[in-house]
């Protein structure tokens, strides 16, 4: 194990390997690949939310000139007979199958060899529907009679899920379950008890390099060019869906354009391997930054929370309920309904807990993972809640969060204990940039100024493997074979230093070898703040492997100890000539316990993830309109290995939270999207940011577990966001706001609901 | 979007033997900015664009001699007149407005002419030419006609123009004594479309607004005047009571609409509200102009 001291490169804040290529404008990305005679696919979407497919008139696509082929799930069985995937339900088809779920469902694909010729006779397929009442609303799905599917199908490889399987006449995908003491006795005796319900709406990742895709299918196997965050398990599904062992389906990945979450398990992948069957070229799908609405999003999240406290201010009982709407398609929303529903009570030490988590299907564009796997949605409601219920208890915002706070070594409401989460000390560096003790200017004329903070924490997906592999040359140079994906958070940089660390080796000088599954060994993906964690440990194991074979091999030549020869000289040595090569090989698999029945286990996470933000705004009262003036955002990320990519991640996340909080929103009217473009899809830009805002993890944090001591933060700092924000306003207007995104007109028309002169509605 | 012919004419009159009289899919290009979208969005396919940047009767800009007005060629650039000195001097509020108004990259190309010609109820620039009194001189094969700018719209994306027909320049008067302010009101990112936009302009006497010109747009579906709430402010000595009259007048005279960055009755205190503050702002003669 690694000593408690920080070693020296922690503080080194590298610059980004890759940073040079970057900004010439050379790095490699799949939207660069063209294979000869490679095929462009256009998609053909529905236009109906719900309706069983009539007929689809290809006729005139097929006849404009430069069409090679119009190809539908007709075509598509021929070669997939059963063409279905998914990474937790076998339940999305490759194209529409009798059946649209959701407006803007792929239907049928144009291949042409030009891209505009493609695009242009995309226009002129058209499809008949016979159309079925939707359901669009998670509420109302969770009872409605109209069905998104007819029999749920989970994946074989989640063995927890098996006894959903051939499940008829539901929309709820999942229910998960925790129980921890006796809820109900304890709300009996509870002295106070309050229930509030809270609504996250449905977002995008919005990555600025849109889904590309190429396959190419060659006698019997085939390789892939993704744009993905998850090449291991591209090639599982692929190969389960060709029925094809690992080793004939290839998965390369070179950087990519941000990930998000969003181009997790199979996106476009399943897609473009078809095409390549059908049509026997290699096939090429990159899609418009509009399309990608359609692709996947985030879950709006409807949770009602309730507690119980006793006299003293202690919370004694929570109930959560937490409804996702996974749209039309399950993607990873199940496991983000287990994983956000295991946190959803909170940083908070409560002895009794009851949470019902459900997964729902609705006719709305699929939901999956995105930046925090639900734990921002969660700490909405319970972190606006606490404000909410220390305010009603008249007990000061801070010590009702220190007097019920989770601390080490207490266990979580499923009963793992807590361990290097830095809750209190997160709390405590927000209250320190925020100058809390200091009086605040609460404005003036129609300016009302308010603050509030948020704190929360995430429980990190697990059992999950990752494997790396360091090379080292006979003349002592370094590679490093990892599935894991730069998309940006500065990965390849990190885990060069990890290794080089271990065998005293400059950084800079190691090659990282970019995922591909025919060279860089098995990873899990890169997602949910995993990496550092679980492949750094993995790349620490690997060098360590490696050094040790160097040691053998100095006392092999019977070189005395401390030698130090360079390798160069000892391979010269060995082999006669320079020649050969050190492998060291390294594979981590986090300790895990599955939970019980009860959804209780003494080991659900490798590590806490954790967040604590400060928000300072102003509201103009005359127009609701809302500026946040000051933003500070503090992440517990053990050590940082590297100070700056650390910072970029808190920052960046910040920013992307800050959009979900005020301004992103998509917006549906009979289940079509109305403003799937970025003109009517609002991110935040420079001009939204902040004046002050400040990003800073911890200082002295150090995860046991993580390699020297390091743990994630890729988004630690989306989670607690978003109530502090709502705290803010709530401080400044004495008005609570329930729904994201806290939009100057929802602020506006909640003051005219205080004051009993509601705002009329659009009709 | 599929392959289409550019042709760059040098000439009005070869303008308009390419564009014909007949509406298809054949149109002037002025930056191209807007037709872009439109084709993106397959909302427009053209066969064929006719490029104006080479006809040299529509460009340029200048003071006339007398100084009472304006010319602006309609291929003039919006990075032209921002970053004009003559314009900051006599037209400050379209020097403001530009600020805030797309981006650097759009403004380097889309067009005076363009702008008006497209016809959408969001743009901020019409509701500026309009309250400014600027007019329009159209020309075409059957000669020119001249139009103020407030005339030139029929309503959402609709113009008085005709196939063949090219906003030639617009003439925007110099009015001393006046200060004009253009309040973009965004609701969703600091950067948008306008929620509303409102042009004011006033010509003050101490603490009496002697004249007033107010211009909305965006929540409306084409530029419309506020002749109403000018009415109500002529003559009269600043107040909160006057404003609110004012306010009540707007209101009652324009039919607001909703859409994503409002509904109806949020923008109307939107407008309610930006109204006397606007007017506030240049009576203070803190405005831009
Ligand atoms: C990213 C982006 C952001 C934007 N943000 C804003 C914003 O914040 N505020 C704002 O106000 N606008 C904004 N715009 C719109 C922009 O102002 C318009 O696109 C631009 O003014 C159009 O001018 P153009 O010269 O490019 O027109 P073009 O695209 O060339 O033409 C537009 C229309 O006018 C016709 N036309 C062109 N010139 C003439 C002429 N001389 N006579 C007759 N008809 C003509 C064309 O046939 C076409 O129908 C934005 C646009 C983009 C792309």
């Amino acid at each position: 194990m690694s000593a408690i001291t920080p070693p020296p490169f922690a503080s080194r804040s590298l610059p980004r390997l890759e940073a040079r290529e970057k900004v010439t404008g050379r790095i490699e990305y799949t939207h660069h690949l063209k294979l000869p005679g490679m095929l462009h696919g256009k998609i053909f979407r529905s236009t109906m939310p719900h309706a069983k497919i009539k007929s689809i008139d290809t006729t005139a696509a097929a006849a404009l000139p430069g069409v090679y082929q119009v190809v539908t799930i007709d075509d598509i069985r021929k070669v997939i007979p059963n063409p279905y995937y998914g990474p937790a339900f076998h339940d999305q088809p490759i194209l529409a199958d009798g059946k649209v779920r959701f407006a803007g469902e792929p239907v049928a694909v144009v291949l042409a060899f030009d891209k505009k010729i493609a695009e242009e006779a995309a226009g002129l397929i058209t499809a008949e529907y016979e159309e079925l009442p939707a359901v669009f609303d998670e509420i109302e799905a969770m009872t409605a009679k109209v069905l998104v599917h007819d029999e749920l199908k989970p994946a074989a490889t989640f063995a927890d899920l098996k006894y959903l399987k051939g499940k008829k006449g539901t929309n709820i995908a999942l229910d998960y379950q925790l129980r921890r003491g006796d809820t109900e006795a304890a709300f009996a005796r509870a002295e106070h008890v309050f229930e509030h319900t809270f609504r996250s709406q449905q977002v995008m990742h919005v990555p600025m390099e849109p889904f590309v895709s190429v396959a190419d299918w060659q006698d019997g196997h085939l390789t892939l060019h993704t744009a993905s965050q998850g090449p291991s398990f591209v090639r599982i599904e692929i190969a389960r869906l060709l029925g094809l062992p690992e080793n004939k389906v290839r998965v390369k990945v070179p950087y990519l354009g941000g990930g998000f979450g969003g181009k997790l398990y199979i996106k476009l992948e399943a897609l473009v391997t078809a095409l390549s069957m059908v049509a026997e070229r290699p096939v090429k799908i990159s899609l418009t930054m509009d399309e990608q609405f359609f692709m996947v999003t985030r879950h709006p999240c409807h949770f009602t929370i309730k507690s119980g406290l006793d006299a003293s201010g202690k919370i004694i009982a929570r109930h959560c309920e937490v409804i996702w709407n996974g749209g039309a398609y399950a993607d990873i929303g199940p496991r983000v309904t287990q994983k956000a529903g295991f946190t959803s009570a909170g940083p908070y030490d409560i002895d009794n807990v009851t949470i019902n988590s459900y997964a729902v299907y609705t006719n709305r564009p699929p939901c999956g993972a995105l930046r925090g796997f639900g734990a921002p949605q969660t700490a909405w409601a319970y972190e606006c809640h606490t404000d909410m219920i220390a305010d009603a208890l008249k007990m000061d915002r801070v010590e009702f969060r220190r007097k019920n706070m989770l601390r080490e070594g207490r266990p979580q409401a499923s009963g793992t204990p807590l361990r290097d989460a830095e809750i209190e000390r997160a709390m405590d560096h927000v209250l320190d940039r925020m100058n809390w003790s200091a009086p605040f200017d609460r404005g003036s004329g129609n300016i009302k100024r308010g603050r509030g903070i948020g704190i929360g924490f995430k429980g990190i997906t697990s059992p999950t493997t990752s494997v790396a592999i360091v090379n080292l040359n006979a003349d002592g140079s370094c590679a490093l074979y990892i599935g894991t994906v730069d998309m940006g958070q500065g990965s390849d940089t990190v885990m060069a230093q990890i290794a080089a660390q271990v065998l005293n080796l400059d950084p800079a000088s190691i090659k990282v070898i970019h995922p591909d599954t025919d060279v860089t060994p098995y990873d899990m993906g890169t997602l949910g703040s995993r990496s550092t964690f679980h492949m750094g440990n993995a790349v620490r194991i690997a060098a360590e492997d490696a050094k040790q074979k160097i040691e053998v091999l100095a006392r092999e030549l019977g070189l005395p100890q401390g030698a130090n020869l360079p390798l160069v000289d000892m391979m010269k040595q060995k082999y006669g000539m320079q020649a050969g090569n050190i492998i060291g090989t390294g594979t981590y698999l986090a300790d895990y316990e599955k939970p019980d029945a009860q959804g209780q286990t003494t080991k659900g996470t490798p590590f806490w993830g954790v967040g604590a933000a400060g928000a300072e705004v102003e509201i103009d009262i005359e127009t609701g309109a809302i500026k946040v003036t000051k933003l500070v955002n503090v992440a517990d990320v053990g050590v940082a290995l590297n100070p700056k990519a650390v910072q970029q991640q808190l920052s960046g996340a910040g920013i992307m939270q800050l959009g979900f909080t005020l301004t992103e929103n998509m917006v549906f009217r009979d289940g079509q999207l109305t403003n799937g473009s970025l003109a009517d899809y609002k991110i935040p830009t420079l001009l939204d940011m902040p004046k002050s805002f400040i990003n800073e993890h911890v200082p002295n944090a150090y995860d046991a577990h993580g390699p020297f001591g390091a743990k994630g933060g890729g988004e630690s700092t989306t989670i607690a966001l978003s109530p502090a924000i709502g705290n803010a306003v709530a401080d400044a207007l004495g008005i609570r706001i329930y729904d994201l995104p806290i939009t100057p007109e929802a602020i506006f028309r909640a003051m005219q609901e205080a004051k009993g002169a509601p705002l009329e509605e659009d009709a | 979007m599929a392959a289409l012919e550019i042709a760059e004419p040098e000439k009005l009159d070869d303008a308009y033997t390419m564009l014909g009289t007949e509406e298809g899919s054949i149109r002037p290009m002025g930056g191209g900015t807007a037709l872009m979208l439109m084709m993106k969005a397959q909302l427009f396919k053209p066969s064929k664009l006719v490029s104006l940047r080479k006809i040299e009767a529509l460009t340029g800009f200048s003071l006339s001699v007398d100084a009472s007005h304006i010319r602006i060629g309609a291929m003039t650039t919006f990075s032209e007149l921002e970053q004009s000195p003559m314009i900051a001097q006599h037209l400050p509020v379209v020097t403001q407005t530009m600020k805030t108004l797309a981006n650097v990259r759009v403004r380097n190309v889309a067009t005076v002419g363009g702008n008006l010609a497209h016809g959408d109820p969001h743009l901020d620039l019409p509701p500026v030419w309009s309250a400014l009194g600027a007019s329009v001189r159209i020309v075409g094969v059957d000669g020119e006609r001249v139009v103020p700018a407030e005339e030139l719209f029929l309503g959402y994306y609709e113009t008085v123009l005709a196939q063949g027909e090219l906003i030639a320049d617009i003439s925007v008067p110099v009015r001393p004594g006046w200060r004009f302010f253009y309040a973009k009101v965004t609701t969703r990112a600091e950067h948008d479309w306008p929620a509303l936009g409102l042009c004011v302009g006033v010509r003050a006497e101490g603490e009496v607004i002697a004249d007033v010109s107010l211009v909305l747009s965006a929540a409306v579906d084409k530029p419309t005047r506020l002749k109403s709430a000018e009415a109500a402010l002529r003559g009269v000595a600043l107040s909160d009571a006057a404003l609110a009259m004012a306010a009540d007048a707007a209101l009652a005279e324009v039919h607001i609409e909703g859409d994503g960055r409002g509904s109806a009755a949020y923008k109307q205190q939107l407008l309610r509200v930006h109204l006397g503050r606007a007017i506030k702002h240049v009576m203070q003669g803190s405005a831009s102009a």
